[in-house]
This record gives C-alpha cells, structure tokens and sequence, in this order.
C-alpha cells in the first residue's frame, strides 16, 4: 500500500530534524562571532555537520515533499532570528530541487541521495546572499553602526560578488562529501541499531 | 478568565516586525531608540505573563552589550581584541531583538494556541504541524543533551579525547537517538489524538484579538514605519 499523500507522522518527522539540523547548525554559528574567517568556513563545515541527521532524514524520506517542507522551515526560521529574507527564495528553490532530484532515484538510490544533499545544502550558502546584495550599503552601515573597519574589511573580502558563486559551489560540493561521510555514520550506527 | 497574554498572531506579528528592523543597520539616535525600544517591549511582555528570570537575564545581556557598543567601541577601534569585542556586542545588540521575541514568543505560547492561530490564518497542515514541532523540540534537544552530556562526563569522556571527529560523535549520534524515538512516541501519541484525520478539527481554546492586540500591533507598525522612513527617507 503506497500513498503519496504526507501525513501527520511525517510532518512530525520533518519537525524533528529540521530541528536538530538547526541546532547543529546554530551552535557551529555561534563560533562566527570569533573572527569573520570562521564565517566563511560555514560553507565548508555545515554541509558536513548537518549531513548526518540530514542522511537519518533521507532514510526516512520517501514521499515527495518532505524535503520542499524542510527548505521552507528552515527559511521561516533563518527568517526569524534575523537572517533576512533575501535568501529565502534560494533556500525554497534548492529544497524543491532537492526534493526533485531524490524523487528521480525514488528516495532510495545513494547517487540521487548524495546530489539532493549537495543542492540541498546551498541553503547554507544564502544566508551570505544579503552580504552581497547590500554590499556597499551594508558596509557603510555597519562601520556606522559601530562595526570595527577592520572586521568589515576583513569580512567583505571575503565574502563578495565573485565569491559568492564560489561559496554556492563550495556548499554544494562540501554537502556531496558530507553526504558520504553522514552516510557511513549512520551506516555505522543506526543501522546495526536497527533504527533506519 | 485567561491570564493575560497576547493572541499568537499578535506575536507572529511582532516577530516579522522586528526581524525586517534587525536587518537593517540603524545609524542615529532615533533608529537606535526605536531598536531598543522594540527590545524592551517584548521584555516588558514576558514580564507581564510571569517570566521574570529570563526577562531579567535578556534584559542585563541586551543593556551591556548595547552599553558596550555605544560608548567603547567605534570604527576607529581595531586590532584582534577590539575586533573580537565589538563582533560579538554588534551582533548581539543586532539580533538580540530578533532572539528576545522569539524566545518571548516560544515560551509563553501553548502548542495548542498556536495551532489554533495557524488554523485560523489557513496555514497548511504541513507546514504547521512541523513547525509545531520544531518549536517543542529545542527545550527537548537540550534536555537530552544534557543528560548525554552528564552520561559521557561520568565516564570519563568529556572531550571526545580532544578529537573533534569523536566530539560530534560522541554527542550528536546519542542526541540523534533519542530524538528520533521520542519522535516516534510523539507521533503516536498524536496520530491517537487524531491529527491528521481527514476533516477540520476544532479546537479547544477561542481565540480572539483583544484590544490589546490591536495596540500592539499598531504601536509596532508605527514603529517600523517610523524606522523606515528614517533610514531611507531623511
């Protein structure tokens, strides 16, 4: 008997590891605040960090949608605690795209698996998007606004117009090797738990 | 008669008004009173419906690290330190508003108000039930991970050995565990209460807006206008 149709468990699943993905990815954030550099190293280290309860969700994940509701969680809440909602719409749209891509290997097949998490992860990526877009704005505003001309320096060369397709690609390919490396955690540990 | 307390919507609100003001840079004196005093209203609040501590707690961190910025630390100030220093006061004066309202809105809102209020705004199941959830796990994670944590120390391993890799193992794959039973339980324990049968569900609490409300939502619309015009205008 199969339905397409989500129900309540699933979107009580969803809960849970949108949860725990952004608790993942909130503590690691909190290390942003020692120096604009560890910012730029999120494209590197949330992709790997949340890819292992992104993968026990994959597990779980066999109706279309599931990862669509995800990227839209996760926007609402990027969305609350101040990220902005600049990068809203790119989170939505690689979850969407995520979500396509897992449905073409049926949400069982590790190749699609592995490319779904690396789109999915560019989600981390837009949360640089409203450095870019105010670029100019934002860096007198925040010198204004009392930010050390160093620490703005240091950030917006870091992080502009040339690199931020960098930053997506870095997400990306970073949220490929997460994908593995999540996948043999689980493999290693829920799996003989018997819990996937 | 209920305690006093606000509609979930009214907080809804209130959130997407202070989030679109902490995005934005404010620059002089009257775009830094109304961030503070959007800081101070949900402080009050919190008050208002009993929790004192964490009002209190929000109330010193918000003040020092506001006092901090203002007086200490200008564009002039560099060097490693004084990067450090005013990195953290600038984003916890930029988003501890955002993070006061928010935690004001999780603490003092039943699940049961705010499905109700999501019902009444036509919000998806989809999306509401989730981030119902959502909202209920964060004290949970926290729970878990401290007796995880309490566990680990009792045997020694504190540390992970100082390796990074068996730090996130040695926390995250228990904290996962037990997550994902309690998100079994849960699920059972809803799916018997009847969420997601197929027809409209009622509910037990009536919401209504009071005039109340309306005044804070008025007072937060001014606000936000008024900060607006100031930024983009003037």
């Amino acid at each position: 008997m199969k339905e397409n149709k989500l129900k309540a468990k699933d979107f009580i699943t969803i809960g849970i590891f949108t949860a725990l993905v952004f608790v993942v990815e909130f503590a690691y954030m909190m290390l942003g605040f020692i120096h604009p550099y560890v910012i730029l190293s999120y494209a590197v280290a949330i992709p790997v960090l949340c890819a292992i309860p992104m993968m026990l969700f994959y597990t779980k994940v066999e109706k279309f949608g599931m990862i669509t509701i995800m990227s839209v969680l996760i926007a609402i809440i990027m969305f609350v605690t101040g990220m902005g909602w600049i990068g809203a719409p790119l989170i939505i749209a690689a979850g969407v795209i995520a979500d396509l891509i897992a449905k073409k290997g049926n949400y069982k097949s590790f190749k699609s698996t592995v490319l779904s998490h690396g789109v999915f992860c560019i989600w981390v990526g837009a949360n640089y998007i409203p450095l870019v877009v105010t670029a100019d704005d934002y860096k007198q505003d925040m010198i204004k606004g009392g930010f050390s001309e160093d620490y703005c320096n240091t950030l917006f060369n870091a992080v502009n117009g040339k690199t931020i397709a960098l930053i997506l690609l870095c997400c990306f390919i970073f949220g490929v090797v997460g994908a593995f490396i999540g996948k043999a955690v689980v493999r290693k540990h829920f799996e003989k738990a018997g819990i996937v | 008669m209920r305690k006093f307390g606000l509609d979930p919507r009214t907080k809804l609100f209130m959130i997407f008004a202070i989030s679109l003001i902490v995005m934005v840079n404010s620059s002089n004196p009257l775009q830094w009173g109304i961030r503070i005093l959007v800081t101070v209203i949900p402080i009050i609040l919190m008050m208002l419906e009993g929790k004192f501590a964490a009002a209190i707690r929000f109330a010193v961190l918000y003040a020092v690290a506001v006092l901090l910025q203002i007086f200490f630390l200008s564009s002039e100030s560099s060097g490693m330190i004084s990067a450090l220093i005013t990195g953290y006061c600038s984003i916890f004066a930029q988003f501890m508003p955002a993070m006061i309202t928010a935690c004001y809105a999780i603490r003092t809102t039943k699940i049961n108000d705010f499905m109700s209020a999501m019902q009444k705004m036509h919000v998806p199941d989809s999306v509401s039930i989730s981030l119902a959830v959502v909202m209920r796990f964060f004290p949970t994670i926290k729970e878990e991970y401290g007796y995880i944590n309490d566990a680990m120390r009792m045997r020694g391993i504190a540390m992970g050995g100082g390796k990074v890799s068996k730090m996130v193992e040695y926390r995250l794959i228990p904290v996962m565990f037990s997550c994902v039973n309690i998100g079994e339980e849960l699920s059972a324990a809803a799916v018997t209460r009847g969420l997601g049968a197929p027809i409209k569900r009622t509910s037990a609490c009536e919401l209504r807006l009071t005039a109340m409300d309306y005044i804070t939502m008025a007072v937060f619309v001014l606000l936000t206008a008024a900060f607006f015009a100031s930024k983009y205008i003037g």
